[in-house]
C-alpha cells in the first residue's frame, strides 16, 4: 500500500470512528461503525491477511452491526435524545492525552526506523496456513474461547430468563 | 511442550471443564423432566471443585518447570500453589452457596453453578498464563462470569445495578489493558513473557517512555482485578449487590488470581531483564509505591464510616489489596513469598468473615450493623465469637494468622528499604482496628433491644466457620508449616 492511499484510508477510518462516538443518533453511529469496520478490512487486505479481512466484513460489519441495529430499533432509540455533553476540562484532558500519545508514538518511531519486514512465509494469510496455526500453536486459546462462548450463552440465558 | 504432552500438567483445568459440562448436562436433564429445584447441580459442582483441588495437590509434588501448550501457559510451583488456593476458594464458594438463602431454591440454580465453576476455571488459567493472549483471554473469561454472577439475584435492583456497574468499569479497564498490551507487543514483537523480557532489554531511551505508558495501561487491568486504587470504585457496590457467596469468591478468588497475574507479568515478563529489571529503567517502583500507599489509606479511611457489613468488608478488602501490593512493590522473591503467605491468610480470615455475615443474613435477613446489636446475647454467641476472631485477624492482632501475614509483608518491605511505605502500612493497620473493633463491640457490648429477635443457628451450618476460625488460630502460631509451602512456590518460572 502506497503512502497516499494509506493516508487517505487512515483519514477516512478515523473520521468514521469519530462519527461513531460523536453522532447523536444511535442508528447513524451504527452505520458509521459499518464503514469503520469495512475500511479496517481494507488494511487487513493490504497486510496480506485476506481471511481476516473477509471475516471482518462478514462477522463484524455484517452480523454484529446488524444485531446492533436490531437492538437499537427494538429499544426504539431512533429519536436522538438530549444528552449531557462533556465539559471543557474533560474534552481538554482527552485531546491533550491523545496528542501526548501521538507524540510518544512519533518519538518512538522516529528513533527506531522500521526495519525491513522479513519476507512472508509461503501461503501467509490463506485459510490453510491460518487453520494450521490455530490448531497447533494457538489450540489452547482457541478451545478456551469455545468454552467461554458456551458459558456466555448460559449466562445470557440465565439473565434473560429472570422475568419468568 | 506441545499440546498432548501438556495435558499431563493440565489436570485441575480438565477436571473443572468436565465438571462444568456435567453440571450443564444435569441441569438440562432436570429441566427436561420438569424438576425445577434440585440440590444435585450444587453437589456435582462441589465434587468437581474438590476433584480439581485433589488434582492440583497431586501436582504440588511435581518439580517440573515447563512451558505448556507451546508458549501459552507455564507450569511451576507458583502456578500450582495458586491453583490449590483458587480451588479452595471455589470449593468454599460452592459450599457457601449450598447454604445460602439467596441462592438455594432459585430456578436458575444450575446456571449459577455452571458460571461459578467456569469462573474458577478462568482463574486457574489466570494463575498460569505467561502470554499476553492467554492473560487477556483468561482475565476476560473470569470477568464475564463475575458480571453475570453479580447480577444473579432475581428481582433485586441492587444486584442488577451492581452487575451493570461492574460491567462498565470492567469494560473500561480491560479496554485500557488490551491497548497497553498491543503497545507492548508492538515494542517487543512478542506475546509470550520470555520474548517480552528479551525485547525490553533492547529498548532504547525514547521507547522506554512508550513502554512505561503501556505498563500503566496494563496495570489498569490488573489493578481493577485486585481492586487497587484508582480502579477500586466498582468494589463496594459490587460486593454489596452480589449474593454473599459470590462476594466472598470475588473477594478472595478474583483478588488472588489478579495478584498471580500481576506478579507473574512483572517478575517474568518485565522483570527478567536485569537484576530487578525494568524497575531500574522506568519509574515503576515510584508508581507501585504510590498505588500501594493510596490503596491502603483510601480503603481504610472509607471503611471507617460504613454501616453495611458487606460494604465494610469491601473497603477492608481494598485496604488488604494495598498491604499485598506492598509485597509486590518489593520486586524480589522475598516479596513474592510475602504476598503468597498474605493471600493465603487473607483467604482464610476474609472468607470466614463473609461466611459469618451470610449465616447472620440467613438468620436475620439483614446485613447492616444495627442488626448485629447484642448478637452474642441472643443466640448467636458462636458466630459472633468466630466473626470476632476473623476481624481481629484482619486487623492484624497477634497471635492470629493476620498478624503473621502482615509481619512478613512489612518485613519484606523493610528489607528492601521501603521504610516510609511500611510506616504508612502500620499506621493504616491501627486505623483499621477502629472499624473492626466497632463490629465486635456491637455484637458483644451493646445490649439487644426489644425489637431484636433471638436468632438460631444450626450447628452443622457452623462447621465451616469453625474450621476457618481454627485455621486462623493455628496458623497464627504454627505459621512455619505454611511458610515452608510458600517457600517452594515463590520462585516464578522465568524462561
Amino acid at each position: 500500500m502506497t503512502a497516499p492511499v494509506f493516508l487517505l484510508l487512515a483519514v477516512l477510518v478515523v473520521a468514521a470512528a469519530l462519527t461513531v462516538v460523536a453522532h447523536p443518533s444511535p442508528v447513524y453511529s451504527a452505520c458509521a461503525l459499518v464503514v469503520t469496520l469495512f475500511l479496517l478490512s481494507v488494511f487487513f487486505v493490504a497486510l496480506d491477511a485476506q481471511l481476516v479481512a473477509v471475516l471482518q466484513v462478514i462477522v463484524y460489519a455484517g452480523a454484529i452491526v446488524v444485531l446492533f441495529l436490531f437492538v437499537i430499533m427494538l429499544l426504539n432509540l431512533t429519536q436522538p435524545e438530549s444528552r449531557p455533553t462533556a465539559g471543557v476540562p474533560v474534552v481538554a484532558v482527552a485531546v491533550g492525552g491523545g496528542i501526548g500519545i501521538a507524540a510518544l508514538v512519533a518519538a518512538a518511531l522516529r528513533r527506531v526506523p522500521p526495519a525491513g519486514a522479513p519476507a512472508l512465509p509461503e501461503g501467509f494469510g490463506d485459510t490453510a496456513a491460518l487453520a494450521r496455526r490455530l490448531f497447533t500453536a494457538y489450540v489452547l486459546p482457541f478451545e478456551l474461547t469455545s468454552v467461554l462462548l458456551l458459558v456466555a450463552i448460559v449466562g445470557a440465558v440465565g439473565l434473560a430468563s429472570r422475568k419468568g | 511442550m506441545d499440546a498432548t504432552q501438556s495435558l499431563r500438567y493440565f489436570g485441575p483445568e480438565l477436571v473443572l471443564t468436565a465438571a462444568i459440562m456435567a453440571v450443564l448436562a444435569l441441569d438440562l436433564g432436570l429441566t427436561a423432566r420438569g424438576i425445577e429445584r434440585s440440590r444435585w447441580p450444587g453437589i456435582v459442582a462441589l465434587a468437581g471443585a474438590a476433584a480439581a483441588i485433589g488434582s492440583a495437590v497431586r501436582l504440588l509434588r511435581v518439580p517440573a518447570r515447563e512451558w505448556l501448550f507451546g508458549r501459552m501457559l507455564v507450569f511451576d510451583g507458583f502456578s500450582v500453589y495458586f491453583k490449590v488456593l483458587l480451588g479452595l476458594a471455589l470449593l468454599a464458594a460452592v459450599w457457601m452457596s449450598l447454604g445460602s438463602r439467596e441462592v438455594r431454591g432459585q430456578p436458575n440454580e444450575g446456571e449459577y453453578f455452571t458460571l461459578l465453576l467456569s469462573s474458577g476455571l478462568a482463574m486457574l488459567l489466570m494463575a498460569a498464563a505467561a502470554n499476553l493472549l492467554m492473560a487477556y483471554l483468561s482475565l476476560e473469561f473470569a470477568s464475564l462470569t463475575s458480571y453475570v454472577l453479580t447480577g444473579f439475584l432475581r428481582h433485586n435492583r441492587r444486584s442488577a445495578e451492581a452487575a451493570l456497574k461492574y460491567l462498565i468499569y470492567g469494560g473500561v479497564a480491560s479496554g485500557a489493558m488490551i491497548y497497553g498490551m498491543s503497545w507492548i507487543f508492538g515494542l517487543t514483537g512478542s506475546m509470550d513473557y520470555a520474548g517480552i523480557a528479551a525485547g525490553i532489554a533492547q529498548l532504547d531511551d525514547p521507547s522506554r517512555g512508550a513502554f512505561f505508558l503501556a505498563l500503566v495501561l496494563v496495570l489498569a487491568g490488573f489493578g481493577y482485578k485486585v481492586a487497587s486504587v484508582p480502579f477500586h470504585m466498582w468494589a463496594p457496590d459490587v460486593y454489596t449487590g452480589a449474593p454473599i457467596p459470590v462476594t466472598a469468591f470475588l473477594a478472595v478468588g478474583s483478588k488472588a488470581a489478579g495478584f498471580a497475574m500481576l506478579l507473574r507479568f512483572f517478575h517474568f515478563g518485565v522483570g527478567a531483564a536485569g537484576p530487578v529489571g525494568a524497575v531500574t529503567r522506568v519509574p515503576l517502583l515510584q508508581l507501585g509505591t504510590l498505588l500501594c500507599a493510596a490503596t491502603m489509606t483510601l480503603g481504610n479511611l472509607a471503611a471507617l464510616s460504613q454501616q453495611n457489613m458487606k460494604r465494610l468488608l469491601a473497603y477492608s478488602s481494598i485496604a488488604h489489596a494495598g498491604y499485598a501490593l506492598l509485597g509486590f512493590v518489593v520486586f524480589a522473591d522475598a516479596g513474592v513469598q510475602a504476598v503468597l503467605f498474605y493471600l493465603t491468610v487473607y483467604y482464610i480470615m476474609n472468607l470466614g468473615a463473609f461466611w459469618v455475615v451470610m449465616l447472620i443474613a440467613n438468620a436475620t435477613g439483614h446485613e447492616d450493623l444495627p442488626s448485629y446489636r447484642g448478637l452474642a446475647w441472643r443466640g448467636g454467641a458462636l458466630p459472633a465469637l468466630a466473626l470476632a476472631i476473623f476481624l481481629f485477624s484482619l486487623a492484624g492482632l497477634p497471635p492470629l494468622a493476620g498478624f503473621v501475614g502482615k509481619f512478613y509483608v512489612f518485613g519484606a518491605g523493610v528489607e528492601r528499604g521501603l521504610i516510609a511505605l511500611v510506616v504508612v502500612g502500620v499506621l493504616n493497620s491501627v486505623v483499621s482496628l477502629y472499624y473492626y473493633v466497632r463490629v465486635v463491640k456491637t455484637m458483644f457490648l451493646d445490649e439487644p433491644r426489644a425489637e431484636d429477635a433471638p436468632v438460631h443457628f444450626a450447628l452443622n451450618d457452623l462447621a465451616a466457620v469453625g474450621l476457618l476460625s481454627a485455621a486462623t488460630l493455628v496458623l497464627g502460631i504454627r505459621f512455619d508449616w505454611l511458610l515452608a509451602r510458600v517457600e517452594t512456590a515463590r520462585r516464578i518460572f522465568a524462561g
